[in-house]
């Protein structure tokens, strides 16, 4: 079932939430719990009843690993149950998402002939296997303290942020369903909830639903090899950018909405990227809970004892360099981009933003060695920083959207000027021409969307004062904001959310999957 | 080893982690107050700790951490 679908808003939705209030309401965690986790299963379920089967398995294998880790005492025995549970994840995932893809290179590469049926890939399961990789070492660690089945079937399908995350962590969910506070009735709770998801609602099916049509002819005729001049070129490209962050974005706002309908915060997922001021910065704002996984558990765990390595040895900066930071953001990147998706144009998207973190991190060495006590490490200027860094996820997209390396290229060929600017600038028919390809609605929107994403504040920013995510703390509001779009609960903001929830409402007719759905 | 000594030899581990002879350290201070805290930065300062010391931290552990405060309690358990 998808968020933005009549079933889901108009009738799952109101049902789960009155079942819930007035199982609640009697205080029975148990009940409330069971209620919700079917509510789940069936949300789950919906899409393809045999996979229920596959989410099932493979949160009571990872309950009964991680009780067996809990019995365990610190030592080797320990270690090996916990590679084992976190080997039991991968193959799940690596079968399910890798299988075709492994077998048919493998086919291209020794001219073999192996056939595989093509295995569709579950929904959501790149989410559950990683949230349940960080339960197993949160437990393994020992800072996990088991509630029971049930809570933790809870905290692995609570539906708002099953399928496309935020990637969640068990010691942030479990305090929060265990309190009783949470299943009282809150209709402050319910206005809050309701506003974030309605934002989200509307970034997706009104704003991004629209954009991707200026998107999909121009990267399907770049598969076919057919004529792309400069212009679209990057108008595809550019819409595609605002796209993807208006979907992904859009969904995340719609998870932490609907989780706090049920008085439960999630943590934030998108804090605006395109203001980042470097790449590094980009990866603090985009996708925050995948970027902490990653960071905890494959960035560090490789760069540590490289680092160790490095500086027991005495070894120069520049080694030091390569064993703290190239080499292991080069893997992890490599990893994030397989994980967004199996397929060559992912991994090279993925290496392109290991190589860009690694360029950041040199320039950020040498920025230190030569202006010592900076003030900033931006002196390109706050906005040039931001131009740059916007361009440079803008061509990285390209590879996440085409659906070949081949398609990428004829699309960055012409961007780049391949295809010659086609427009004759000296003649009066190329400025008539150009005219007309700036006034188009396409363009248009596209260049007020740019303007939104470089300027406006965000959901976060908008709900700040009612803690509308975990972790929110950090997040700067300008005056300009404060004033003028900050949420409070009054007749305005009211009208505010009515509207965009009945522009939302009217988009719906013509659904279209979430672009995270496929991960 | 008592509270003083330590506190003597993280500051100048820092101070020589960020090549900066003034630095002083307060237990508020996180990682965006001091312009060159990067991830090699911070990198470079465990290990310098586990090395100085002689222990070893946990990748978990210091993903953890929210400020220097966080850090000198996680040092002084490890200490003892």
């Amino acid at each position: 079932m998808l968020f933005n679908s009549y079933a889901f808003i108009l009738v799952f939705l109101p049902i789960t939430l009155i079942g819930y209030y007035s199982i609640a309401g009697k205080q029975n965690l148990k009940l409330s719990a069971l209620w919700l986790v079917s509510a789940s299963l069936f949300f789950y379920g919906w899409w393809n009843p045999l996979y229920l089967l596959l989410i099932v398995f493979s949160i009571s294998c990872n309950y009964l690993i991680g009780n067996f880790l809990s019995t365990l005492d610190k030592g080797n025995m320990k270690k090996y149950s916990l590679i084992m549970g976190v080997f039991v994840n991968l193959s799940l995932l690596g079968y399910y998402k890798y299988a075709n893809f492994f077998v048919d290179n493998l086919n291209e590469v020794i001219n073999t002939n192996f056939h595989l049926e093509t295995i569709i890939l579950p929904l959501a399961i790149s989410f559950f296997t990683f949230q349940q990789i960080a339960y197993l070492v949160d437990v393994y660690k020992g800072d996990v303290r088991e509630h029971g089945f049930l809570q933790y079937c809870l905290f692995v399908t609570f539906f708002p942020q099953l399928i496309a995350g935020p990637i969640v962590h068990h010691k942030e969910m479990m305090p929060q369903f265990l309190k009783k506070l949470s299943y009282k009735l809150s209709y402050k709770n319910l206005a809050i909830g309701l506003t974030i998801f309605s934002i989200g609602l509307f970034k997706k099916v009104v704003i991004a639903d629209n954009i991707s049509l200026y998107v999909g002819p121009v990267f399907s005729t770049a598969e076919v090899a057919g004529y792309i001049s400069f212009f679209d070129a990057w108008r595809a490209s550019l819409a595609y950018t605002l796209q993807l962050y208006f979907d992904f974005s859009g969904y995340s706002d719609m998870a932490i909405g609907l989780a706090r309908m049920f008085s439960i915060r999630l943590p934030m997922n998108f804090n605006s990227p395109y203001k980042a001021n470097s790449i590094i910065d980009f990866w603090r704002r985009w996708h925050i809970t995948l970027t902490r996984f990653l960071t905890t558990y494959v960035y560090l765990p490789i760069s540590l004892p490289l680092t160790r390595y490095s500086m027991m040895n005495n070894f120069g900066n520049k080694i030091q360099f390569v064993h703290s930071i190239a080499i292991p953001v080069l893997i992890t990147f490599l990893l994030s981009g397989l994980w967004h998706g199996a397929g060559w144009t992912f991994i090279v998207w993925g290496l392109l933003h290991g190589c860009y973190i690694v360029i950041n991190n040199l320039w950020r060495q040498f920025h230190k060695s030569y202006f010592r006590n900076f003030k900033s490490v931006y002196f390109l200027g706050g906005f040039t920083s931001r131009l740059v860094t916007f361009l440079a996820v803008v061509l990285s997209f390209v590879l996440f959207r085409a659906e070949s390396i081949f398609g990428a290229k004829v699309i960055l060929d012409a961007m780049f000027g391949g295809n010659g600017l086609s427009l004759q600038i000296g003649t009066a028919e190329g400025i008539l021409a150009l005219a007309a390809w700036s006034m188009s609605s396409g363009t248009v929107l596209i260049i007020i969307l740019i303007g939104v994403v470089f300027f406006a504040p965000n959901t976060q920013q908008i709900m700040i004062r009612y803690q509308p995510a975990l972790e929110v703390n950090n997040i700067e509001i300008k005056a300009l904001y404060k004033n003028l779009f900050q949420w409070k609960p009054n007749y305005k903001w009211a009208l505010f959310t009515l509207i965009i929830l009945f522009i939302s409402m009217l988009s719906l007719a013509n659904v279209s999957e979430f672009l995270y759905y496929n991960f | 080893m008592d509270n003083n000594e330590i506190m003597r030899k993280v500051t100048t581990i820092f101070q020589e982690v960020f090549d900066d002879d003034e630095m002083s350290i307060s237990p508020e201070m996180t990682a965006s107050d001091v312009d060159s805290w990067d991830s090699l930065t911070h990198i470079r300062l465990i290990i310098s700790h586990e090395l100085a010391f002689n222990i070893r931290f946990d990748t978990t552990e210091i993903s953890e951490l929210e400020n220097v405060n966080d850090f000198i309690v996680l040092l002084k358990q490890k200490i003892s």
